[in-house]
């Protein structure tokens, strides 16, 4: 029985340890969790948009090639996904201009 | 040690809530400290949880029978296999068990994104921790697995028989993994919600979990039919049970959001949609757990001591009500700024694909809840039985079906009828050709047979569909990269793995529907009383009793096996052996069912009854029974085989549709590489 307690106070012990050591430890003073900026949302977002995008010209063209679309529609598909991409870009560009300007709003930005 | 897994869940349930705690006052008042000590809590938790399974884990194998639940769910003689599975033979192992799966995908997932999106991951590990202090607070107050008896019995009560068999080893684990694996894209798709982060980034972090969870659902579902049909003995594999039922919603679910999201990652779209699929998907899990646990419903799937109900069902209202306040609250964030380019579609086709996922679904739960709902209100239980689902269902997985062939024809954004014309020609010549192949063979008779023939005509058309866009994609690869075929092959399914695999999965849903079609239409049957030397004939095959032997196993198991000789085509092909299986303590022998299984048929036996006094004896443990008469059942069922057959070819393809992608991988990096850019200069991470 009294081994019994002591694992249980080895128990709480350890996991008290666990989550007070970053309690009384220093940090330097940072910004956890910054506040949602709408541009660098954006700017995530629309990296990962021109990547699908690329991916679906050239998926669009072995769709091409294994004769699921016609001619017209691959060119329609081709013209409106490059058309695309291009506004992507010009806008990623712009924003990167605004955001290497802006002081950073959070360190651990999604790059899923 | 039943002390310490007792304390060890207590311990599990204080560290949660300050988990919970903690991470909500790190993130509101930005408290570094108090961040880094809550992040640790997932792992405390499961530590503490798993040391609580061990010692549940340790009181089955060694036998300790004052912990009322190894009581209940085992004895000395059980085999060490079973004792491993007693573990979630019952009410209370099976929820440590949930709760043992449910903090191991958390602790996965944190040590996955400690590093990432430091505003979603933490509010997912609070909605993870939500979710756990629920399960511990019944395991702590409610439903305690070590309990302790006054007075230790000598030996325990034993494993339900229906229990003991393989497959109820694998198919719950395999099942919950499925289940609690939902919780990841749940609390994901939350944290989304409640931080305003509502591009896909939620639906990349937990793609693998979703396909992964998919996948243990899928095959959950297919091991516990597997289950029911060598061990129940009826002659079928699914029955539409309330609890097959509840596995089978969430999987309808979450396949039509497996589809779903693949238009928001193309095309930016269907943000509400996917995220009232996934946390619809995950409302079912509960339900389904609801279902089981709440003794609503009698089952041979439900637990004894089902008394869980009211708080399943007050923890699923929480949820919904919830869910559906975040979404309609966050309603302008998740319009979506693009449109399908063409009615004729790709993404057209998925979008009724999930309308026809969801109608199964939504059906499924219907004849699920209505003997519920009757019964409370007009105090009459109206049984909802098989006709209703296939009726209903059948149907609308017919016009899937064809949907899966479909599908791989039409081209993303927009397709013309020309090329479909030009693409859908020889799928529907295979289809046409096998209609007239089969006409003249099988029966067409009766409703059942006549949808099985127009299954089977799908089935060659979707096939044919599939293994032409495998075809077409690796001779245009062989033509633009000059590779041998098998190369091409290879390199077209490995650098798309996601769309190739995809098709795989496909191919073994249309293996199911076959096995399905065939095993529903044509299977004959027969029950005959059989005196020693008497012969049925039923399929093509002679089955001769030969002999019964009664076998005593152990001091809690005797076993009477009748042995038939098979004979096809004047050939002996087969020794039969169905037996039935005495167990101490049980009212009820149990039937197991001898198989011949082969891809054209089963040959499916039973030994119903035995009736027989004059006991030939052998050895002190074995007699010939010879005379008297045994009641053998016997079933010829088509094609069942290509059922589990097509479980296999879905496990292969998710394998090779949830394989890194090292394309991605890159790209991933250099999105960082061009983040960090622009973001830079930036103090290290520490802690």
């Amino acid at each position: 029985m009294a081994g019994i307690k002591i694992l249980e106070f080895i128990l709480i012990a350890g996991v008290l340890i666990l989550i007070g050591i970053p309690l009384f430890s220093k940090f330097p003073p940072r910004r956890l969790f910054a506040p949602l900026d709408t541009e660098t949302e954006e700017y995530k977002h629309l990296l990962v948009r021109k990547e699908e995008v690329l991916l679906a010209i050239k998926e669009a063209e072995l769709d091409f090639k294994i004769d699921k679309i016609s001619p017209e529609d691959h060119d329609i598909i081709r013209h409106k996904l490059e058309d695309e991409v291009l506004q992507l870009m010009a806008r990623i560009d712009e924003l990167e201009k605004v955001l290497k300007n802006k002081k950073p709003a959070s360190r651990s930005v999604d790059i899923a | 040690m039943n002390e310490i897994g007792e304390f060890a869940l207590l311990m599990a349930l204080v560290t949660a809530l300050y988990g919970i705690v903690g991470y909500v006052m790190a993130i509101r008042q930005n408290r570094v400290d108090l961040y880094f000590s809550a992040d640790r809590t997932p792992l405390i938790v499961w530590g503490c949880v798993m040391v609580s399974s061990i010692a549940l884990w340790k009181a089955f194998f060694t036998d300790d029978f004052s912990v009322q639940y190894v009581w209940a769910y085992s004895n000395r003689d059980l085999d060490i296999f079973y004792k491993m599975s007693s573990f979630w033979g019952g009410q209370k192992g099976s929820l440590l068990f949930w709760t043992l799966l449910l903090t191991t995908y958390m602790m996965v997932v944190h040590v996955q994104n400690r590093k990432r999106d430091l505003r979603v991951v933490p509010v997912a590990m609070v909605v993870m921790l939500v979710i756990t202090v629920f399960f511990l607070c019944l395991l702590n107050f409610s439903t305690q697995p070590f309990e302790i008896l006054p007075v230790p019995p000598e030996d325990g009560r034993g494993l339900n028989p229906l229990l003991q068999n393989y497959w109820m080893v694998i198919h719950p684990p395999t099942l919950y993994l499925g289940y609690v694996g939902f919780t990841v894209p749940f609390a994901f798709a939350v944290a989304a919600l409640i931080t305003r982060n509502l591009d896909d980034g939620w639906i990349r972090m937990t793609r693998k979990w979703s396909l992964i969870s998919w996948f243990f659902l899928c095959m959950g579902n297919l091991f516990g039919a597997q289950w029911a049909y060598v061990e129940l003995g009826w002659g079928g594999y699914w029955a539409w049970d309330p609890v097959e039922n509840a596995a089978f919603m969430p999987l309808m679910i979450a396949t039509a959001y497996l589809h779903s999201v693949m238009i928001q990652e193309r095309k930016d779209m269907m943000k509400v949609w996917n995220m009232v699929l996934i946390l619809l998907t995950y409302v079912m899990t509960i339900f389904g757990t609801f279902i089981t646990r709440s003794g609503l419903i009698q089952s041979v799937h439900t637990f004894d001591e089902a008394t869980l109900g009211y708080y399943f069902l007050a923890f699923l209202g929480v949820i919904v009500l919830f869910c559906v306040g975040l979404i309609l609250r966050r309603l302008p964030l998740l319009k979506s700024k693009n449109e399908l380019d063409s009615f004729l579609s790709r993404e057209s086709s998925f979008l009724f694909n999930n309308l026809l996922l969801l109608g199964i679904a939504f059906a499924t739960f219907w004849g699920t809840i209505f003997p519920i709902i009757s019964e409370a209100v007009r105090g009459v239980k109206i049984t909802v039985g098989p006709p209703f689902y296939n009726q209903v269902n059948v149907p609308i997985g017919l016009v899937l079906l064809a949907l899966i062939g479909i599908g791989p024809v039409i081209a993303w954004r927009r397709a013309t009828w020309s090329n479909l014309k030009k693409n859908f020609a020889k799928p529907v010549l295979a289809g046409v050709v096998c209609g007239a192949v089969l006409f003249p063979i099988v029966p067409l008779t009766d409703k059942a047979q006549v949808m099985t023939y127009i299954a089977f005509i799908l089935c060659a058309f979707v096939m044919t569909s599939i293994l032409l866009e495998f075809w077409k994609g690796a001779s245009a690869r062989k033509s633009m990269h000059h590779e041998s075929m098998p190369i091409s092959f290879s390199n077209l399914v490995w650098k798309n793995k996601r769309r190739y695999g995809g098709y795989i999965v496909h191919i073994g849903v249309v293996f199911i529907f076959a096995g399905i079609a065939g095993s529903q239409a044509y299977s004959v049957d027969v029950e005959k009383h059989l005196k020693m030397g008497e012969t049925i004939h039923l399929g093509g095959y002679d089955l001769t009793l030969e002999k019964v032997i009664w076998i005593k196993s152990n001091e809690t198991k005797e076993r009477l096996i009748a042995q038939l000789g098979v004979v096809k085509d004047g050939v002996r092909i087969w020794t039969g052996k169905p037996e039935k299986e005495f167990y101490k303590g049980q009212n009820q022998p149990v039937s197991e069912v001898d198989l011949r299984s082969t891809l054209v048929e089963d040959l499916y036996l039973i030994l119903a009854d035995y009736r027989g006094e004059q006991f030939k004896q052998i050895t002190s443990k074995m007699a010939h029974i010879t005379d008297g008469e045994a009641t053998i059942k016997a079933h010829v069922m088509p094609m069942v085989a290509w059922i589990w057959l097509g479980g296999w070819t879905i496990a292969f393809g998710t394998v090779i549709a949830a394989w890194p992608d090292r394309a991605e991988a890159r790209r991933r990096l250099e999105r960082m590489k061009r983040m960090e850019g622009v973001f830079a200069p930036a103090p290290a991470q520490q802690e």
